[in-house]
Parts: C-alpha cells; sequence; structure tokens
C-alpha cells in the first residue's frame, strides 16, 4: 500500500514538472513558436534602432535618425523575392491606403529595407517601387543598408532572422515594425492584417494629437 | 554493463558538436533521428541505473505509469516547434536536450515498458499515432514557417515524415490486432 502511494506521488510529481515545464517553455502557453517568443520579447524590451545609414531608390544616402522625427513604419525585405515579399509590401501599401492623408509623410514615413544590398542597388530598388502604386520615394520610401554590420545590427535588434537559401533566395520572417519618434520599437504586427496595423497606428496618432 | 557502455558511447557521440551540428543542420534529422537516437542511448544506459538503483524505481514507478507520463511529457515538450528553435539558439536549451531525452525519456521508457500491461502499450501506441498524425497536418499544412532557423519546404518534409511514422504504427497495431502470432508457431 505504502509503495503504490509513492508511485502515485511520483505520478503527481511528474505532471506537476510537466506543467511547469510547458509553462516555462512556451511563456504561460502563449508562444508555442520561436517567432511568437521574439514578438513577447521584443515588445518587452523595446529596443531602440540602431545607428544604420540608408541608400535609397533616388540614390540617396543618410543616417536613418534623419527620419526619426517621424514615426516609422517599417518592413524588412529583398526585391528578388517571389513570395512573401510582395505580399508584404502590397499588404503594406493597403496599411498606407487606410491611414488619413494628413499623417502621411508629416507624422509616419514608410520604409522598406531590403536585407539583400548586393542586388538592391538604387536602381534595382526604383524599378522595384514602380510596382507600388504609392511608394512615391519620399513618404513611403526603399532603402538599403550598404555596411554589413550595420544591417546585420538592425536585423538582430528586430529579431528578422534571414536565411539564405543558396540559390539567391532568402528565407525570413515578415512582420510590420512600428518605431516611434524617439527610435524607440513600439509594436510589431501581423502583416496580413493590415486592418488592424492601421488601426492601430491611428490611434497612436491620434492619442498623440489630443495630448 | 556492456548496454550502458554503448549507450554512453552513443550519447558522447551525438554530443560532439561536428556530430550535433550536422544532425541539427537538417529539420527532420534534428527531429527524428538525432532525438530518438538520444532516447536510445538513455534506454541503454537505463539497464545501469535499474541495477544500481532498483529500490527506486521499484517504489517510484511500480506499475510502470509515472516513467511513462514522463517519457510522454517529455517527448511532447521537444515537438514543439519552439523548443527545436531554441535547442539551436540557445545554450541552456541544448543543454537540457541532451539531459532529458536520454535521462527523462530513455531512462523511464527502459523501466516502464515492461511493467506496463499489454493494453497500457497499445494506448500509449495509439496516443502516440493520433499525436503524429496532428503534429504531421500541422507541419505539412501550416502556411507560416513555424521554425525561424528552418526553411518552409524542411517543415513539410517533417510533417510528411511524422505521417510515415503514424502510418508505420497504425499498421504495427493493425497487425497486433488481426494477426494471432500463436498461429505461426
Amino acid at each position: 500500500m505504502i509503495k503504490n502511494s509513492q508511485t502515485t506521488l511520483s505520478c503527481i510529481l511528474v505532471i506537476l514538472f510537466g506543467f511547469v515545464l510547458f509553462y516555462v517553455g512556451t511563456d504561460g502557453f502563449r508562444a508555442y513558436t520561436a517567432e511568437t517568443a521574439r514578438l513577447y520579447k521584443l515588445m518587452e524590451q523595446n529596443p531602440t534602432l540602431p545607428h544604420v545609414t540608408l541608400e535609397d531608390s533616388n540614390s540617396r544616402t543618410y543616417p536613418i535618425s534623419d527620419l526619426e522625427d517621424k514615426y516609422l513604419f517599417i518592413t524588412f525585405m529583398y526585391t528578388n523575392c517571389g513570395t512573401v515579399c510582395p505580399i508584404l509590401e502590397m499588404n503594406m501599401g493597403q496599411v498606407f491606403n487606410l491611414l488619413p492623408e494628413e499623417y502621411i509623410g508629416e507624422d509616419i514615413v514608410f520604409l522598406s529595407i531590403s536585407f539583400d544590398p548586393e542586388r538592391d542597388d538604387p536602381a534595382t530598388l526604383a524599378e522595384y517601387k514602380s510596382h507600388f502604386y504609392n511608394a512615391d520615394g519620399e513618404t513611403w520610401r526603399m532603402a538599403r543598408i550598404e555596411d554589413e554590420e550595420e544591417l546585420d545590427q538592425l536585423l538582430e535588434t528586430f529579431g528578422v532572422i534571414v536565411i539564405p537559401e543558396g540559390n539567391g533566395d532568402f528565407g525570413h520572417n515578415s512582420a510590420f515594425y512600428l518605431v516611434d519618434r524617439n527610435g524607440v520599437l513600439i509594436d510589431v504586427m501581423d502583416y496580413t492584417k493590415m486592418d488592424e496595423a492601421a488601426e492601430r497606428v491611428i490611434s497612436i496618432l491620434e492619442s498623440e494629437k489630443g495630448a | 554493463m556492456n548496454q550502458f557502455i554503448y549507450g554512453l558511447i552513443l550519447f558522447i557521440v551525438l554530443a560532439l558538436p561536428p556530430v550535433s551540428n550536422l544532425l541539427e543542420s537538417i529539420m527532420i534529422v534534428h527531429m527524428h533521428m538525432q532525438m530518438p537516437l538520444l532516447v536510445v542511448a538513455g534506454f541503454f544506459m537505463g539497464h545501469y541505473f535499474q541495477l544500481r538503483f532498483p529500490e527506486f524505481f521499484q517504489r517510484w514507478n511500480e506499475n510502470g505509469i509515472p516513467g511513462i507520463l514522463l517519457f510522454t511529457i517529455i517527448m511532447i515538450y521537444w515537438m514543439i516547434p519552439r523548443t527545436m528553435d531554441e535547442a539551436l539558439t540557445m545554450q541552456s536549451v541544448q543543454l537540457f536536450k541532451f539531459i532529458s531525452l536520454p535521462f527523462f525519456a530513455g531512462v523511464p521508457l527502459r523501466d516502464s515498458w515492461p511493467k506496463l500491461s499489454l493494453r497500457g502499450k497499445n494506448i500509449l501506441i495509439t496516443g502516440f499515432t493520433l499525436m503524429f498524425i496532428g503534429m504531421g497536418l500541422l507541419y505539412v499544412l501550416s502556411p507560416e514557417q513555424l521554425c525561424n532557423n528552418y526553411l518552409l519546404v524542411e517543415q513539410i518534409t517533417l510533417g510528411w515524415g511524422f505521417i510515415t511514422m503514424a502510418i508505420c504504427m497504425v499498421i504495427y497495431l493493425a497487425y497486433k490486432t488481426f494477426i494471432n502470432e500463436a498461429d505461426y508457431e
């Protein structure tokens, strides 16, 4: 009888252990993929934009801090991408459309950053930009970061993982990144939910105006 | 004792950085080869622990159920997409993988399996079959990349690996159900 109760006790201990293991391993049953875990962590850390130098589709070179007095709506892509990036950029264009015109360029700048600087020179970016109706090169800019160290640092800070596939393509995670006027990352949003992203941006900008 | 040595050698070989890096570079090999081999290593080493601490296993795992529960929990844990990613990016998770799979899954499986009734064994295999079908469908059908360190195409391969394993287990269960072994003896 005593032996039996010990086995029951060990059953309970094992289940408790399992519960704690899963609780810790999934951030309290919330994050089952590294991507969701990354987003939760990013949201808690609120990292700031590292210093990077952009070269945009108009061949202008400037530090990203030049844009920092405005909110930045950022995506990461490469022009040769045939799968996710066109959708990502199209969806970005929809968010652009959903925002009231008064904010565009005044309070917020859209920025598509290429992580393939070797091929995405200003001419290529300009050509790619032309596929997106709203991308005017001013209020929605496309740019590359030529300095590899700077690019890597930005990708790491924002948790963007890029895996070269060997044939010139990359596997990568995609999201909308929102950076505030102080260069602090304040939100990472699902790139397939344009309405939600637009609402979020509008509510932030409106509350700022109200204040 | 021999078994322990074989298990230990297997464990050490798997833990060698070039070996583990190679196995982890391919998603399906990571989950369906490296991880099971770690369990196998623990399974072999388990014999030594059984001989060394018979009292412990007798007392705390009398009917095999706690051990098999622990085994199942550890196996499910390592099927979560996130844990595979983190094993690659975080040293502590990698260390936990190399400890938990042999010692918390392999060893208890060794001790528990013979203690389970036939029914218990069939329930366990059926459970794993259902789980593998579920995981297989998840990895095959998910439009999103579930692991940041592996490409979508590898994920689909892994999903089919799961489904293949499930099919094998279904065949085994059918064989156990429909074939009377005594007829062939």
